[in-house]
């Protein structure tokens, strides 16, 4: 679109784009910024935007008081155990319906992904009776299991759009040269999926990672991840919001961290393979 | 492994022309038994008089009939319709307007991408969380605003049981236009720069050429963003839970909370199954025809 501009408009243009950019940002950097202040300099008159004496206390008292350290464990044991099995299960699937595709081919996917529309409220009974059931009320495989299965039309839809452009003739000329199924899936296919099962194992974790209705729903302290750990905090008022800001912090840390170190995947896996 | 060279070469050729439905299937079952089993089953309990624990016999529709005659089901319907056409509206029209500010080749631009995404990157509850202070009268802008010295400045909507659906409505365009920016914006650079100089040369204005040619070629980009944002609206239970709680009272009870609140806190499971089951058949009623027309049209 209109790209041929001058230089003075490109100069108003990035301005403009920045203060939109900054304006979104506030409340994290807000965030972040309170969870370096004491409580009185939380709620100081006039807020402090920068200069103050900053202190890493609130830490030191959210970890002692509620163990941020098991949370954050099960986050990330959840988030990527579910991630591993999803993409197992995922990846052969994606690779048959992108190579091999039949005529039910598009009804599948679009079965896949019309799970993913439904309100997870509507299942929430019967799956947490099958939790009582088998003893996985607040188990981390339970949530295991159920994070993976929430999020699987997500996976095998971007594995999917990733499959998608690899060039199915690379995989004709290798078969012509009388490569077996097993070569080609080694030598050629593997090596060009790589970055897309990559990207799609980012997204995932993240989606995971933030997933709060099942790991609310389904644990209460032993498996619990850092999505509890923060409700836990939002529930009392007023004067602890250091404290609840050095929380929500080391919640988030890791996303902004993996999130800036990974923009394209980010970009992408959030809109689904529509922005490349 | 196999015998005979014959019978093993056999058994991979069959394999190699089974493989694709076979490695197919496990996902196909597991999405059968799993979403669509549960809500068979929800939608049978839904004609059952379970209260604290699920009962299997058949009564007919008179939980229907005692949901609707819930007020309180009225007002979860009412807050997710004013709730979903604000949010969809109000992230569409920032995501636009950012979108074309993006698509002037800014300095930086995948940078800025970025911090526009990052909230959709974050939990509900985080965002429910920050917001739930920044909107809170006695801490965030309420209090700043007062202290700057506007003493009758009031923004007490979080606890305002006629205005707390809007604190909603704030955060969840907080987390959601950078995203519907996003996919505007490959919109965006999909069209043909040949259209544009066409347009140019024909000395049509840049708002003329957003409005009559840019926007009307961006058709498809609307459509699917709509979709998206609306299916974020009927699932946001999160963000209810951690902003506002459904309260002050039930003003800002959704049909996902109202259904949690039945079927939890007060052991009405019957009522709570047919609620699920209306919201599944309205949004199946909305999403699969257009789901469906999609998936044929792109040919995929």
């Amino acid at each position: 679109m209109a790209r041929s501009t001058t230089t003075r408009r490109k100069i108003i243009t990035t301005a403009a784009a920045w203060a939109v950019g900054l304006l979104i940002f506030f409340p994290i950097y807000w965030t972040i910024l309170t969870s370096f202040k004491t409580e009185a300099q939380a709620i100081n008159d006039p807020p402090l935007f920068f200069f103050f004496d900053w202190t890493l206390e609130n830490y030191a008292v959210v970890q002692e008081r509620s163990d941020y350290m098991r949370f954050l464990w099960n986050s990330v044991i959840i988030s990527g155990l579910s991630t591993l099995l999803g993409v197992m299960i995922a990846v052969p699937a994606a690779w048959s319906m992108a190579f091999v595709p039949s005529r039910r081919t598009k009804d599948i996917l679009l079965w896949m992904l019309s799970t993913k529309m439904l309100p997870a409220v509507g299942v929430l009974y019967p799956i947490s009776l099958l939790f009582v059931k088998f003893g996985l009320l607040d188990t981390r495989t339970g949530l295991v299991v159920v994070l993976m299965l929430i999020n699987l039309p997500i996976i095998v839809w971007m594995l999917y759009t990733y499959f998608k452009e690899i060039p199915g003739e690379i995989l004709e000329a290798a078969r012509m040269d009388g490569a077996t199924l097993r070569e080609e899936i080694v030598y050629i296919l593997t090596p060009m999926a790589i970055p897309g099962i990559a990207s799609t194992m980012l997204l995932n974790f993240i989606l995971a990672w933030n997933e709060a209705f099942w790991t609310l729903n389904l644990t209460a302290a032993k498996a619990a991840p850092l999505t509890a750990f923060i409700a836990s905090y939002s529930s009392p008022e007023g004067l602890f919001f250091a404290k609840l800001s050095a929380a929500s912090t080391m919640a988030i840390a890791p996303i902004l961290i993996l999130g800036w170190f990974s923009q394209k995947q980010l970009v992408r896996g959030l809109t689904f393979g529509a922005v490349k | 492994m196999a015998d005979t060279p014959s019978l093993r070469l056999r058994t991979e050729r069959w394999l190699e022309r089974r493989l694709p439905q076979i490695v197919v299937l496990p996902l196909f079952a597991l999405s059968l038994f799993f979403v669509y089993g549960f809500i068979v089953w929800t939608a049978y309990i839904s004609m059952t008089p379970s209260r604290i624990m699920p009962v299997y016999d058949f009564i007919g529709f008179s939980q229907y009939d005692r949901l609707w005659a819930t007020p309180r089901w009225y007002v979860a319907i009412k807050n997710l319709f004013i709730f979903s056409s604000l949010f969809i509206a109000i992230s569409m029209v920032i995501g636009i307007l950012l979108a074309i500010l993006l698509d002037q080749r800014v300095r930086a631009e995948g940078l800025i991408r970025t911090i526009y995404l990052y909230p959709m990157a974050l939990s509900f509850i985080v965002t429910g969380t920050v917001w739930k202070w920044i909107l809170n009268p006695g801490l965030g802008i309420e209090r700043y605003m007062r202290e700057m010295g506007f003493e009758n400045f009031t923004f007490d909507w979080l606890v305002n049981s006629d205005y707390a659906i809007y604190t909603l409505v704030i955060a969840a365009v907080w987390q959601s236009s950078g995203y519907a920016m996003a996919l505007f914006l490959a919109g965006l650079r999909s069209v043909d720069d040949e259209i544009l100089k066409a347009a140019a040369v024909d000395g049509a204005s840049p708002w003329k050429t957003y409005t009559s040619i840019v926007l009307p070629i961006l058709r498809p980009v609307f459509l699917s963003t709509v979709i998206i944002l609306a299916h974020l609206a009927i699932k946001s239970f999160d963000l209810v839970v951690a902003l506002t709680g459904g309260g002050p009272g039930y003003a800002t009870d959704m049909p996902a909370t109202f259904m949690y609140a039945f079927a939890f806190q007060r052991s009405e499971l019957g009522v709570a199954a047919a609620s699920a089951t209306m919201m599944l058949m309205t949004i199946i009623a909305i999403i699969v025809p257009y789901l469906y027309s999609e998936l044929r049209k792109t040919g995929r």
